[in-house]
Parts: C-alpha cells; sequence; structure tokens
C-alpha cells in the first residue's frame, strides 16, 4: 500500500486570547508555515485540502464555505471534517493511498476566545431530550443587546429566565473522574501530579501558554468545581492553528525530504447515551487497536518511544494510559509516580505540556499533539527532545460530553 | 514571520459583537414520546428489553444500539422511578464559568431494575456527605404540571 509521509508543519503560538487576529489569519499563518516548511506552493503543488472545524466552535452555519482562501484552496478540492484534527490526518492518508490525491493539506484550529458562551456551547452537545435540561434553566443569554426572543412571544420555550443557575457541563468530568479514582484505586493527589508534569514540561516549550512551577499540593488547593475535579485539574482553554501537509512517499524523496511516515491510524464512537455509555474511554481502546493493527505494533509499551495523549482533565491522561495498552489498568498512575512517564523517562507522555500546559485548543487538540510528535521525530524538540525518539503516539479525545476519538502512530523513517 | 507587521496596540482592533438566534423544537422521538406520555400520568417510568442481549434499556429505546434490533411492542416494561447513586459530583460553576448561588449535588443514578442510568439533581444540601450508594426517587412534579419533558423531575429524593 502506499505510504503516507508528513512533509510539513506549521503552527501558530497558543494564546489564551487573540484579539489582534481573526480565526482567518491564524489559518492563514499556521498554513503558509507548514506550506514553507515543506517547500510547496499550494496553488500549485497541493491536490487536496482538508479543515477539521466544527461549526458552532466557529460561530458559522456551514463553516466550510469559509475555509478556501486562508488554506490555499480556492477552486480546489477541499472539504471540511467535523472533528479532531487526526480525523484529518486519517481521511488525507486514505484520500492519498487512493492514488486520486498525492499530496493533502490538513488544518485545525481554536479560536474558543472569540466564543462568549463556551459553557453552553457545551450545553449543546448534550442531548436535549434526556440530559441538558439537567444542568438547569435553558433561557439564552441576550449579549447583543438585541432581543433574544420575538416580542410576541418573550418567553423562552422552556425553564426561567435565571441563567446563572445553570449548571457548567463540566460537572460530567467529575462524575467521570469519581468513576476513575474509583475503579483503579488512584487518588486526587495522584491526578493532581499529571497537571505538575504537563505544566513543567510547557516551560520547555515556546509555544506553550500554561507553563507553571507548581506542586501537587497547589493543585489539591485550587477549588472544587465539581468535586473530585478542581480548578486546575481542567486544561484552559487556548487559541492557536496547526496545519499539516501530507505526501505519498515517493514526492517526499522527490522533495528530497527526510520522511516520518504516518504509520498508523484509528477511529472510534462510543454511544451518546450517557445512561448506557461505560467511562472507561472505549474509544480510545478501539481507536488504538486500529492504528496499532495498521502500523504493525504487538506491544505498544516496547515499541512506542514517546506519546501525546488527550490530558483535558488530569485523570484523563491516567484513563487514556491505560486506555491505550501503554498501562496496565490502575497502574497508570505508577508510572507516574516512578517517572516513567516524565521526559527523561521510559515512556514520556505529553512532553509539550499537553492541553494542561498548552492549552485545550478543541479541534485542533489532536494536530497539536501530532505537531509535537512530529518535532520529536524531527530532533527539533529543543529542551524537551526525547533522546532516539523513532516512533510515537498521538491521540486525541473530542472532549465533553463525547466519547469519540483517535489515535495516529508516526514513525521516522 | 507571515505577517510583515503585527499589532502591537491593544486598543485598536475592532470587533463585530454578534449572536446566533437558534432556537429548536426537539421532537422527543417515538420511543421519547411514549415515555415521557406516561411520566405525566403515572408516577413511574417505561424500559424497554432486547431480545437479543437482554438488556433492559432505559431510557427505552426503539431499537438496542448494540445488537441493532429492534424492539418488539411486547417488550415495553414500567419500572420503578427509582434507583441507586452511582456516581455524584458537586458542582459549584454555571455555565458561565462564575459560582452557582447554590452548590448543586449532580449524580449519575442507576434505574432500578433497568441496565440504564438518568442524570439528575439530588435535593439535599449536605455537600460534603458520600452520596454514592444512595438510594433515590424522582420528585415529580404535580401531575397537572408535567409538560412531557425531563423538567418533570423536579429532582431526586433520597429515600
Amino acid at each position: 500500500m502506499t505510504k503516507v509521509c508528513v512533509i510539513g508543519i506549521g503552527f501558530t503560538n497558543f494564546n489564551p486570547i487573540t484579539p489582534d487576529m481573526e480565526w482567518k489569519d491564524i489559518m492563514y499563518e499556521a498554513c503558509q508555515k507548514a506550506y514553507v516548511d515543506a517547500g510547496v506552493d499550494p496553488r500549485r503543488d497541493i491536490d487536496s485540502f482538508i479543515t477539521c472545524a466544527e461549526d458552532y466552535w466557529e460561530g458559522f452555519s456551514i463553516f466550510d464555505e469559509f475555509v478556501p482562501d486562508q488554506v490555499g484552496a480556492l477552486l480546489r478540492p477541499c472539504c471540511t471534517v467535523c472533528g479532531d484534527g487526526i480525523y484529518g490526518l486519517g481521511n488525507a492518508a486514505m484520500q492519498i493511498q487512493t492514488g486520486l490525491m498525492d499530496v493533502v493539506s490538513i488544518e485545525a484550529h481554536s479560536k474558543v476566545s472569540d466564543l462568549l458562551t463556551y459553557g453552553d456551547v457545551v450545553l449543546h452537545a448534550m442531548d436535549p431530550i434526556y440530559d441538558r435540561p439537567v444542568s438547569g434553566p435553558v433561557e439564552r443569554p441576550n449579549y447583543a443587546g438585541l432581543p433574544s426572543y420575538p416580542e410576541e412571544n418573550p418567553k423562552p420555550l422552556v425553564g426561567s429566565s435565571d441563567e446563572t443557575d445553570r449548571v457548567h457541563p463540566y460537572f460530567l468530568a467529575g462524575l467521570e473522574m469519581q468513576h476513575f479514582l474509583k475503579t483503579t484505586g488512584t487518588t486526587e493527589e495522584e491526578c493532581a501530579e499529571v497537571a505538575v508534569k504537563n505544566k513543567k514540561n510547557a516551560f520547555l516549550n515556546p509555544y506553550a501558554a500554561y507553563e507553571a512551577k507548581i506542586s501537587a499540593d497547589h493543585v489539591m488547593k485550587s477549588e472544587y468545581c465539581f468535586k473530585p475535579l478542581k480548578r486546575m485539574d481542567i486544561s484552559p482553554n487556548v487559541d492557536g492553528a496547526v496545519c499539516f501537509v501530507l505526501a505519498n512517499e515517493n514526492i517526499a524523496k522527490d522533495l528530497g525530504i527526510e520522511p516520518i511516515y504516518l504509520e498508523g491510524f484509528g477511529w472510534s464512537s462510543e454511544t451518546p447515551w450517557l445512561s448506557t455509555r461505560g467511562m472507561e474511554a472505549e474509544y480510545a481502546r478501539k481507536s488504538a487497536e486500529m492504528a496499532y493493527k495498521m502500523a504493525d505494533i504487538v506491544q505498544p509499551t516496547k515499541e512506542i518511544d514517546l506519546a501525546e495523549i488527550d490530558d483535558r482533565f488530569t485523570y484523563k491522561e491516567l484513563q487514556h494510559l491505560e486506555a491505550l495498552g501503554l498501562a496496565r489498568k490502575g497502574e497508570a498512575k505508577t508510572l507516574l509516580k516512578e517517572g516513567v512517564t516524565e521526559i527523561e523517562g521510559d515512556l514520556p507522555i505529553n512532553p509539550s505540556g499537553g492541553s494542561l500546559g498548552v492549552g485545550n485548543c478543541l479541534e485542533a487538540t489532536g494536530l497539536q499533539k501530532s505537531l509535537e510528535i512530529i518535532m520529536q521525530l524531527r530532533g527539533h524538540a529543543g529542551k524537551r527532545q526525547v533522546p532516539d525518539a523513532e516512533v510515537g503516539l498521538a491521540q486525541a479525545w473530542r472532549g465533553l460530553p463525547s466519547g469519540s476519538g483517535a489515535v495516529a502512530i508516526f514513525r521516522r523513517g | 514571520m507571515t505577517f510583515l507587521e503585527k499589532q502591537t496596540d491593544p486598543t485598536a482592533p475592532l470587533h463585530w459583537r454578534g449572536n446566533m438566534q437558534a432556537d429548536y423544537l426537539y421532537p422527543n422521538g417515538v420511543a421519547g414520546d411514549k415515555f415521557f406520555k406516561h411520566i405525566m400520568q403515572n408516577d413511574s417510568f417505561l424500559a424497554t428489553k432486547c431480545d437479543e442481549c437482554g438488556k433492559v434499556l432505559f431510557p427505552p429505546r426503539l431499537y438496542c444500539e448494540d445488537c441493532f434490533i429492534e424492539i418488539p411492542e411486547e417488550n415495553w416494561m414500567e419500572v420503578p422511578a427509582e434507583g441507586t447513586v452511582r456516581l455524584f459530583t458537586v458542582a459549584k460553576l454555571n455555565a458561565h464559568g462564575k459560582k452557582l448561588p447554590e452548590p448543586k449535588i449532580m449524580a449519575m443514578i442507576d434505574i432500578d431494575k433497568t441496565d440504564g442510568a438518568l442524570l439528575g439533581v439530588i435535593k439535599s444540601n449536605d455537600s460534603e456527605r458520600d452520596f454514592t450508594g444512595a438510594r433515590v426517587r424522582a420528585n415529580l412534579r404535580p401531575k397537572d404540571a408535567r409538560e412531557g419533558t425531563l423538567k418533570d423531575i423536579v429532582n431526586w429524593n433520597l429515600i
């Protein structure tokens, strides 16, 4: 089968707010950098363009329509994958493997600071009949000074007008964290150590926004938001954009680029019914199984040199570590404690700082994680360089309240 | 540098402040309609049983998501509006990330005689207590005030 390589990467800095730029600007910046990195002209050399975006995050209906100009895709094959950036990598790889396309651009971004009602948009991802109403009154707040409802029907369809009573949807993470602690014998302090490690790693990453020198005690003393989940267990949101250029192996050779192969990828979705869905991150286990099979990986703990895995909440790093087969059930905390997952350990996890250190960049999370793997495999990771890294895994979850996610495995050629 | 010059004056950037007029009417669906119409007239719930895997699905479904087979009419069953708290969390923040006037105890409640669960708010002022395993009963609105939505379950009372 055609082998697929990463031939270019580009990214913006990751910032908590970006009021000087619009979403098109950060997309343009990341794409332009990736095209320069790959040495390709998008108007001539790139056959297909994929953006990974979700209308609601962007504030547009049919966001696809707003994509071509700033990624260099005008009047070219261009589509949007409504999901994390790793789904985009998988789709791009398949386009290349059909033989129809040789070079494909994949972009994902977050301009979450533009979104004034983040909690409400996440609430809108919950089932409107069985789950969402539990959060409380559902009247939409009125931000633009415009009437929210027509004069003839000034009342909201459901609920009262007291918006301050509506519970933030992250309460679901509080429930899941409790499940994780109980079923694995992990403690809150052990989860806190994930934030300590990742925010420490972020010091070594120039584009990270949330580096910090903290102890587990700081995390433990941060307020309970959704007990047992504390404020510092939560990845803060961030803006940023990432672009990848993937190509048929032969193109990489023609360009004289040392190939880094996208060896395997996988994706999986659990039921949206919270009433019957498990809390074991089956989506991660299944997507990893698919990716391992494709990449001929039999013993992940021995064959994978480093991994960037979803840590939108501290416990998620440990939960995902186990689901991906990189730790036995209940043993992720031991690996963390023994320093195995530190940059200098046997299996570095989130050397970039992860979402806790870089920030939660929504659908760009998987590409941010893949970006770190590529920089590591190229040997361009500076002070956070993992020595002799040859095989790296990137994994992303689609965030609350989803039970979906994807995995990508890269190998240095 | 992709841009030759970047904005360095924080007061200069302008923006358009928009909002989305996005109101929806979400139908309860065929199974949901039956479920909520039952709650409007009864103090109990309905569930459906899958013949293939034997799971009692709650909230009731027309088809089993595991087996992808239809559930026959005779497999609908009445179950008590009671359950056991599997997981709980004390929520302190509202949707805007600000403090709620009062903490809310949000729970995942395993519904009796089913393999399903429901999210709910536990009626209690004791936010220090461990509610795991607590027995709870749905506190339903008075029958004449029920509207056939999840709001008919005001919260959950400890039994």
